[in-house]
């Protein structure tokens, strides 16, 4: 760990899992966009990856070269909790606990997560968990230790669907999740070829969090490593920085809709058949 | 040919009403689906609680789940031996 030691907090910290059931709808983008913008409120947080065997959050937060211990080490002991929490060197008070990737997920089970967040509560305000895929073990694990959850869904009935199973997975453990849709295309909601927030909050019926925009930056934002929510021309960038200043209390702040950006005359053109 | 102009003229389709309609049959689905194991449990306590009012023949019982168009019952079929009698 680079630089000083972990400000110890007076209250214990919240233990937060961001899930979905399916892969690839953004939760490893939401885990590391929703840290990011919290450490900017002030807060001191550790985003883990819980993704054993297939680590990826340090990709996208640009600390995959400065790994030296894993989650797996510190859970078993082998190391302290601040040899494993990686310092992010764009935002203060941001740490990373990297997945390993040469274990898989049988190497860590409930009971020990729940013993290691313990620890993890002394230390920071928020820890993000980013979930695996799936509901088996990975999943398990992740789910253990949390207070709260984040459920994350793209406008796609598979998506809709898996969100639906992990949802009432979640409320089995006395878990209440609140809901981001991903990925939102204003054009297509529009033309009645996408659900819109209103259809997908109807058919899961929970709390809404937030509503992410589709947004080309998430793409590069990860080719290069360079956090989304320093980018002020992002659109999702800006929407996970008020998710997490929800997230942090700020209960109030309303949630803006992705509207299209296309010009009046633009829309008119593609109504009746002229440009794309 | 024109109704496809006449549908880009309103800017409006439907497949979204067409996702939401098979979403939501999807989850009424999956929520009745049962495991063998339940099944297999359900079975032994309904013989058990029938067994208490009429001699039936425990092997002939019949028991499984229909589906039809969001819609599903749980059908139960057993030949009756004889009633049994309080005393």
């Amino acid at each position: 760990m680079a630089g000083g030691s972990l400000k110890r907090c007076a209250l214990e910290g919240k233990i937060i899992v961001i899930t979905s059931g399916k892969g690839g709808v953004g939760k490893t983008t939401a885990t590391a966009s929703i840290g990011a913008a919290l450490a900017l409120e002030g807060k001191q947080v550790a985003v883990v990856d819980m993704d054993i065997g297939l680590r990826n959050l340090d990709v996208v937060m640009g600390l995959e070269n400065r790994i030296v211990f894993n989650i797996v080490d510190a859970v078993k002991g082998k190391c302290k909790i601040k040899q494993a929490a990686i310092k992010d060197r764009r935002i203060e008070n941001l740490y990373l606990i990297p997945a390993s990737q040469s274990d898989n997920k049988d190497i860590l089970n409930p009971e020990a997560m729940v013993r290691f967040c313990k620890e993890l509560r002394k230390e920071f305000d928020y820890v993000l968990l980013d979930c695996p895929a799936g509901i088996e073990r990975g999943f398990e694990n992740s789910v253990a230790p949390a207070d709260e959850a984040v459920v994350i869904c793209t406008p796609e009935i598979s998506s809709v669907r898996d969100a639906d199973r992990v949802i009432g997975l979640l409320y089995a453990r006395s878990i209440t999740p609140k809901l981001i849709v991903n990925r939102i295309v204003p054009e297509m909601v529009e033309k009645g070829d996408m659900l819109s927030h209103e259809d997908v909050v109807e058919v899961l019926s929970i709390e809404l969090l937030g509503l992410v925009e589709m947004d080309s930056q998430v793409i590069i934002s990860t080719n290069t490593g360079v956090p989304l929510v320093l980018q002020k021309e992002s659109s999702a960038g800006q929407a996970f920085r008020r998710i997490a200043m929800r997230l942090n209390g700020q209960k109030n702040l309303p949630i803006e809709i992705p509207q299209s950006s296309k010009s009046f005359w633009k829309r008119v053109g593609q109504k009746i058949g002229i440009g794309k | 040919m024109l109704n496809g102009w006449l549908k880009k003229l309103v800017g409006k389709s439907d497949s979204k009403n067409v996702a939401k309609k098979r979403l939501q049959f999807a989850l009424i689905y999956d929520k009745l689906e049962v495991s063998d194991e339940v099944l297999i449990k359900l079975h032994q306590d309904i013989v058990d609680v029938i067994s208490r009012y009429f001699e039936i023949d425990k092997e002939t019982l019949k028991l499984d789940i229909r589906k039809s168009e969001g819609k599903s019952a749980l059908v139960v079929n057993t030949p009756i031996l004889s009633a049994k009698r309080p005393f």
